[in-house]
């Protein structure tokens, strides 16, 4: 709640402004003279997380400010101060009047802003004791709960209540006065905002005054946070945040993994937001294309998105015809053979491919690795018609034979993009040979015999490819 | 050089020759080989590619994107016009998908050339990427191409599994 004073620039707060102007006034001038007497230990250095997290997450979480002037004022002078004392919705006295005045001018105000810098990085650190039991419920519950920043309102709207209505009225005259600052100062303020959040980071509090030269190297990257916390956030993308926290876009500041991407802008790029985002996006594209091109074969030399896209069309097209085709090829095969699960899952079966052949058939079998060696180099059309030719003619063949010729150009597409395809020619014997069949050893070996010309053709088929 | 298949009792591989070789067998159980009318040998092809389409996505279960339209796909096909409801669902989702991404194209195509080749967007290829891929269309570039490596992947283990198979048995 205290963040959103803060943070949010040039909406009049209207309808909250005297309550919540008031508030934080009368808490900083409550608070000047009692932060002097306060002692150490106010509040814990994790406050300053947490308030990071609560301007982080007010940031990406625009709402209607309420007390935009005095927040903003508060912010220029001590933005490490200010959480503490809005914390306090403490009706004070009524000195506020004059602090107001104070308030509203600017020397006044800059004095105060150098007052409190003093006490902004002693009680940035420290807890408040001091503000009183009743505050701190208030506090902790403020502090510690950015989330429920709307459900905070009626309570510092409630407190103020207290105060008389002279106050409030002189409070919305301050209010009306400072309308146009506040527009004016908004994007300073969320810089202000940004720099000690920066500041905080580097764990070194500095005083206000150095505050303004520490704005302007952070200030993109920081603006850039905030920014991208917004665009971010719409983008959903908390996993793929870590993952790109993980993956590192240049330099990010140490902040704790929230839902967003903190990515910092590099030298001489643009820094606003759409163009962060799409940086972000453009790098995460081409991470993936990466990934791609290593599944891909033949895809290194390749360079440029369109023509990566086109290769990986290409390839995905490819291996989707090869399991038509294999499917297809599955479709026509005997199944006087058993589709035994073990055996198939045996060791044996899935290794892969050696060199080595052992004929069974000697006599059908040299002929067909005769046929084989004479096919296989030269994978065209033309072959199989002639193998066609020296085999029995079956029906079979000649229903099957056509629907593979219709396979035929897609596959020597794809062959030359598979180029291991043809091996598995030799491979066949060697699967009769190596498997582990037991008892069916024999009759399997029968029946390929007696099936040999049957499956003449679809081993014809395979040599065809 | 050997494959890992039975190394890995859990791997996609394993998964995926399993469910395979069951879906096979339960098909030539159900209609053995023995007429030879071209009609049902598409019809044979067809439903073994069914199945292998099927193993692959239930190897993968609903983890991917794509598995998880495939499957739909597959279980709306066999299932008729039950799901139709889902089915406008998501096609009006697709649609909407199409229109934003015509509109951005549309914003593309002013400043940028038409083969898809600038710094945001690629419109040709990454339509017809969406195309191939299953359920491609409701899906940014980003995780469309991630999808894609990893059906890639599964592709090839299907491929390589299937060649084994039909290795196996075509003698």
């Amino acid at each position: 709640m205290e963040n959103r004073f803060f943070l949010d620039a040039g909406i009049p707060p209207l309808h909250f402004g005297s309550s919540l102007s008031s508030s934080p006034m009368s808490d900083w001038q409550s608070l000047s003279p009692v932060m002097e007497t306060q002692s150490q230990d106010c509040f814990p250095t994790d406050y300053g997380l947490q308030y990071e997290s609560a301007l982080s997450s007010m940031v990406s979480s625009p709402a209607a400010s309420n007390c935009n002037m005095s927040s903003e004022s508060l912010m220029m002078s001590t933005p490490l101060n200010s959480p503490p004392k809005l914390n306090l919705p403490v009706p004070k006295s009524m000195g506020m009047n004059s602090g107001v005045a104070d308030f509203s001018a600017d020397p006044g105000f800059a004095e105060r802003a150098a007052k409190f810098s003093i006490f902004g990085s002693r009680s940035f650190n420290c807890r408040t004791t001091q503000f009183g039991p009743k505050d701190n419920g208030e506090i902790a519950a403020c502090r510690f709960d950015p989330s429920a920043a709307n459900v905070k309102l009626p309570r510092v709207s409630s407190s103020p209540a207290i105060k008389t209505l002279a106050a409030n009225s002189q409070e919305e005259s301050t209010v009306s006065k400072q309308h146009p600052e506040p527009g004016f100062k908004g994007p300073n303020s969320r810089k202000r905002k940004a720099a000690p959040k920066a500041k905080t980071n580097e764990t070194s509090p500095s005083p206000s005054p150095n505050s303004s030269k520490v704005i302007k190297p952070n200030e993109a990257s920081n603006e850039k946070r905030c920014k991208l916390s917004e665009s971010n956030e719409n983008e959903n993308g908390s996993g793929k945040a870590v993952e790109e926290d993980a993956n590192g876009s240049n330099t990010r500041a140490p902040e704790p993994p929230k839902d967003y991407i903190h990515v910092r802008a590099r030298r001489g790029q643009a820094t606003d937001s759409h163009s962060l985002a799409e940086r972000v996006r453009r790098e995460k594209i081409s991470e993936r294309m990466k990934l791609l091109q290593n599944l891909v074969p033949g895809c290194n030399k390749v360079t440029g998105k369109a023509l990566m896209l086109n290769e990986i069309i290409n390839y995905v097209q490819s291996l989707q015809r090869q399991v038509e085709f294999l499917s297809m090829k599955l479709a026509t095969v005997n199944t006087s053979l058993d589709f035994n699960v073990e055996s198939l899952m045996s060791k044996d079966v899935f290794q892969s491919n050696n060199t080595l052949q052992h004929p069974i058939f000697p006599v059908n079998s040299s002929a067909f690795l005769g046929h084989q060696s004479q096919q296989n180099p030269p994978l065209h059309g033309n072959i199989t018609n002639g193998t066609m030719t020296q085999c029995s003619v079956d029906p079979l063949d000649s229903a099957i034979c056509p629907k593979l010729n219709t396979h035929l150009p897609q596959i020597n597409q794809f062959i030359k993009t598979v180029p291991q395809y043809p091996t598995f020619c030799e491979g066949d014997l060697e699967t009769l040979v190596q498997m582990g069949f037991g008892q069916n050893q024999s009759q399997e070996m029968a029946l390929h015999s007696q099936n040999f010309q049957g499956s003449n053709q679809v081993s014809d088929m395979k040599v065809e490819l | 050089m050997y494959n890992p298949d039975h190394t890995k009792p859990g791997s996609l591989k394993s998964r995926f020759t399993t469910r395979f070789l069951r879906a096979l067998s339960k098909i030539h159980a159900h209609k053995p080989i023995s007429s030879s009318s071209p009609t049902e040998m598409f019809q044979r092809y067809q439903r073994i590619k069914a199945a292998a389409d099927k193993s692959m996505a239930y190897s993968v279960r609903s983890r991917r994107t794509w598995s998880r339209a495939m499957l739909w796909k597959l279980r709306t096909r066999s299932c008729g016009r039950r799901s139709v409801k889902t089915s406008t669902i998501i096609k009006s989702q697709q649609a909407i998908m199409k229109k934003t991404r015509h509109e951005k194209q549309n914003e593309n195509t002013t400043t940028t050339a038409t083969t898809g080749e600038d710094g945001v967007g690629f419109c040709v290829e990454e339509d017809e990427l969406r195309e191939i891929v299953p359920g491609g269309e409701a899906m940014d570039l980003c995780n469309l191409l991630d999808e894609t490596a990893h059906y890639i992947k599964c592709l090839t283990t299907q491929v390589q599994v299937m060649k084994k198979i039909a290795d196996f048995y075509s003698l």
